[in-house]
């Protein structure tokens, strides 16, 4: 007990070190920005910065709407009124999740390209014709912001729905016993109430949006995060990438504020006691069709559609079954995923332990920093993570006769594995965390008073409390590792192939149709992942 | 048996700045007696009984178990090592298990001992048989503080330390279950501490009563003597059973010591303190000590009735202003209202003369 409470023990030590990891990429980013400018970036600041960043706000702020319209108005109709397949609706629009942007990029170029599904559906239903001309070209800025806000609408739809289920019908009575309307009701009641979970909801959005760069590298566009990629890959310059990188933290942190801001506020609009649920009013006529055809028009396009489209190509051409090697990239990926969860469980369980028996506030300010690795975006944190350890490799090469340590840490799978830890530490910590904060402290106490030791207490009194949640965690950990596009396919071992970077190294060798059939494999298997933990999801508060 | 079988020497408890309570001495003579701590909300009753059990470290001073030294400024043995009991206020079931899988947790520590107590007699005592296949989270505050207690009495520690034990079982119930967890740690001679904020509790519950205040322990004796012969104005007051009146002490030397009231005239009982004839002082007044009597001449106007279901209080107004509180049995044949004239039997007189 003694070494527990003294402030710089084991614990401290630990935390610091895990703070430390999760902080590198940052530290890097910044102190790259303050070194040497390169001709590029020079270059680049005159000519196309200045497009990266036009082009990433406005797929931003067009992303915003969009996912708010959809994000809010089908939690709306679900949460507060009956209609055919409503219950239906509620869970499956979060299948949505299953679709990672770069997918739904596939499909939207598939169907409207020149000769694509679009034009094969016409020609079946009204006969040979040259229909090209007359197909939208839902191509560049566009097709990214359709892709993109389809695919992460369910942040929002996740987090107001469940800000409104757990609004009080208390509330709502009251606002109608002062001869309230329905539309005032909503207006100012039900939405003020939620604003703290839709602006959550948004930031998230925000930060995955600016985050993005499968979606925008499938259409072409220049954004931040393409500017970052390229800068390496195609001008082998790292300093600029960082630089780059530098510009879009800033947006990032501004926005990741806000999410920390909102989740702070939505606290207080958590049921207590006396809590009603709310009654739904069941809809008739237009108004029953109305929400209907909205959440039908919303599944359909964000999952139906992208399903569909990969199961007409992979059908359409069934060549390059032959050529995916199915069972290796199965593998791989539960080897990926087993590894990765097992090291972000252990972990993030070895860290929350440590908190709750030390209850230092410096060791949660320590990680609750190092819960902030999840806003970086996967390529910021892939391209800094090879210029941190590439320079600390020539170090060490010129001080010593080591030799090159680059090859542990890039293009192998102790590197992924740890950028994957830098990335989601604070998915697995606050998972834990907040089942932990469930186990009252005078639980641990009671153990110890009935002969309890503090390690027999964590295996017989938290472990099998946390078990379910642990199972949850590693199901998000998958569909997230599942879905991960820049981190895996920069830092990836050579010839590692997942479902993600196979879809994508097809797609990017103009061989689109080919990624079909991993991406349906994707697809599947982040669907079985979140019809698993449906329910989860669907009760997060926050 | 040891001539000490707990004690607190010069014992500093500190939770916080503000709750803390400084140089407490208590002592337990003899295993199986049960004592109660009595005081306000946040007074520091709980932090003591948490570093009874070891949760948390004692500032200065030490407390001995069966005669060992468990906390001092610098022994601290870990609570899991101490076999000490705590009954958490608030509760502290294992969520994920059944209630019968907590109190079978109970067992771990008891395996050692010989089995004194079976767990249906306290299952059924504590009318947990309901309950045994719920969750916590299914089962109301009362009861999982019943189940909290039978887990705690299954360990069959040392010591058992109880905070706030009945606080949220219903008023029907409690009765009963006091009496009959009484009756079972004196039984299986259990030495017990109880924490609580109600005066009732403590005095039915305890073989010795200390009352806390002010960040010490104020009192420490026999429950009788709390309640009819408290130490100081502080105890009465927070005890709440009484009021104080201003008398002259007329004589003090006889067997029968006398006081006198400029309206109530003569008061003769016995005085617990020391006062020369003459002193003026404050008088302890309690309910109990005015006895109604219609046919008397000494007549106080109402100002105010309480029905307390087995008895009245009536409030009486002196001329001088004071407001004195008398008990009347509720069968009385009649009642008085307000502003009516109501008899005072005098002479009056008072068993303990509590005077400050």
């Amino acid at each position: 007990m003694k070494n527990l409470t003294s402030r710089y023990n084991f614990w401290f030590f630990s935390s610091f070190t895990i703070a430390l990891i999760v902080a590198l990429p940052i530290i890097t980013v910044f102190f790259s920005f303050f070194s040497e400018t390169s001709n590029y970036f020079t270059l680049l600041r005159n000519t196309f910065l200045f497009d990266y960043i036009n082009n990433s706000l406005l797929i931003l702020i067009s992303v915003l709407f969009i996912t708010f319209v959809l994000g809010v108005s089908s939690a709306y109709f679900i949460s507060f009124y009956e209609f055919p397949l409503c219950n239906f609706f509620s869970w499956a629009l979060i299948l949505a999740f299953a679709i990672p942007g770069y997918i739904f990029a596939f499909s939207i170029i598939a169907f409207f390209e020149n000769y694509g599904t679009a034009y094969s559906v016409l020609t079946n239903f009204f006969g040979a014709y040259n229909y090209n001309p007359y197909i939208p070209k839902l191509d560049g800025v566009l097709g990214s912001i359709i892709a993109i806000s389809f695919s992460l609408f369910p942040y929002v739809y996740v987090l107001t729905r469940s800000s409104f289920f757990f609004q009080s019908n208390n509330y709502i009575e009251v606002g109608q016993n002062l001869g309230l309307s329905e539309r005032e009701t909503l207006l100012k009641i039900i939405l003020p109430s939620a604003r703290p979970a839709i602006i959550a909801g948004l930031a998230l959005v925000a930060m995955e949006c600016l985050s993005d760069f499968g979606t925008v590298s499938i259409f072409s566009v220049s954004t931040l995060t393409t500017g970052i990629y390229n800068s390496w890959i195609s001008f082998d310059d790292l300093n600029a990438a960082n630089q780059i990188s530098f510009i879009l933290l800033i947006f990032i942190l501004a926005l990741l504020s806000l999410e920390i801001y909102s989740r702070k506020e939505a606290k207080y609009h958590q049921p207590g006691r006396g809590f009603k649920p709310i009654n739904k009013i069941k809809l008739s006529g237009k108004k029953s069709l109305l929400a209907f055809s909205f959440c039908l028009f919303v599944f359909l396009i964000s999952f139906v559609f992208p399903v569909s489209q990969m199961i007409y190509w992979t059908l359409k051409f069934p060549k390059y079954i032959q050529d995916i090697d199915l069972v290796k990239i199965n593998l791989n990926t539960l080897y990926l995923v087993g590894l990765a969860s097992l090291v972000l469980v252990f972990i993030s369980l070895f860290i929350n332990y440590g908190n709750r028996i030390s209850k230092s506030k410096i060791l949660n300010y320590l990680t609750n920093f190092s819960v902030s690795g999840y806003a970086i975006p996967g390529v910021i944190l892939a391209v800094a993570f090879i210029t941190l350890f590439s320079n600390l490799s020539d170090l060490i090469n010129e001080n010593t006769n080591i030799g090159s340590t680059k090859k542990i840490f890039i293009g192998s799978i102790f590197g992924l594995i740890l950028a994957y830890f830098i990335r989601f530490f604070s998915l697995t910590f606050n998972g834990i965390k907040s089942s932990y904060e469930k186990i009252n402290n005078s639980i641990d106490e009671s153990a110890y008073l009935l002969g309890y030791s503090k390690i027999k207490t964590f295996s017989k009194i938290h472990i099998p409390y946390l078990k379910n949640n642990i199972i949850l965690i590693i199901v998000l950990i998958s569909l997230e590792i599942i879905k991960e596009l820049p981190i895996t396919m920069i830092l990836r071992p050579f010839n590692f192939e997942t479902f993600a970077t196979q879809a994508y190294v097809y797609a990017s060798q103009d061989l689109i149709e080919a990624a079909a059939l991993p991406s349906l494999f994707l697809i599947s298997w982040a669907t079985i992942l979140i019809l698993f933990s449906s329910k989860y999801i669907l009760s997060q508060k926050n | 048996m040891s001539d000490r079988f707990f004690e607190i020497k010069n014992g500093n408890f500190v939770a916080s700045e503000k709750n803390k309570v400084n140089n407490v001495n208590l002592k337990i003579q003899n295993q199986g007696e049960i004592i109660s701590l009595l005081g306000p909300s946040g007074v520091g009753k709980t932090t003591i009984l948490r570093t009874i059990a070891g949760l948390q470290k004692l500032s200065s001073g030490e407390i001995f178990l069966k005669n060992k030294l468990i906390s001092s400024d610098n022994i601290h043995i870990e609570p899991e090592k101490r076999n000490i009991a705590l009954s958490f206020q608030d509760n502290s079931l294992f969520p994920n298990y059944k209630v019968i899988d907590n109190i079978n947790f109970g067992k771990k520590r008891a395996n050692g001992n010989a089995s004194i107590i079976d767990a249906n007699e306290i299952i059924n005592l504590l009318h947990i048989e309901p309950i045994l296949e719920k969750f916590p989270h299914q089962i109301s505050a009362g009861e999982a503080q019943r189940v909290s207690l039978a887990r705690s009495l299954m360990s069959k520690p040392d010591l058992l330390l109880l905070d706030e034990p009945f606080s949220n079982i219903d008023q029907s119930l409690k009765d009963e279950i006091q009496v009959s967890v009484k009756k079972l740690l004196k039984r299986i001679n259990l030495t017990t501490i109880i924490v609580t904020h109600d005066s009732y509790e403590a005095f039915s519950m305890a073989d010795k009563c200390g009352i806390i205040l002010n960040q010490e322990l104020k009192q420490y004796d026999v429950p009788y003597n709390v309640h009819h012969e408290p130490n100081s104005i502080e105890i009465a007051n927070f005890l709440n059973k009484g009021v104080f009146i201003d008398v002259k002490v007329i004589d003090s030397e006889c067997a029968v010591h006398r006081l006198n009231h400029e309206i109530l005239g003569e008061i003769r009982g016995k005085l617990s303190n020391n006062f020369p004839s003459g002193a003026k002082v404050k008088l302890l007044l309690q309910p109990e000590d005015l006895i109604h009597d219609d046919q008397s001449k000494l007549k106080l106007e109402v100002v105010d009735r309480k029905f307390r279901g087995t008895n009245f209080i009536y409030t009486l107004k002196t001329k001088n202003g004071e407001h004195l509180p008398v008990f009347v049995h509720s069968h009385h044949i009649h009642q008085h209202e307000k502003s009516e004239k109501f008899g005072i039997k005098s002479p009056i007189y008072i068993d303990h003369l509590v005077c400050f």
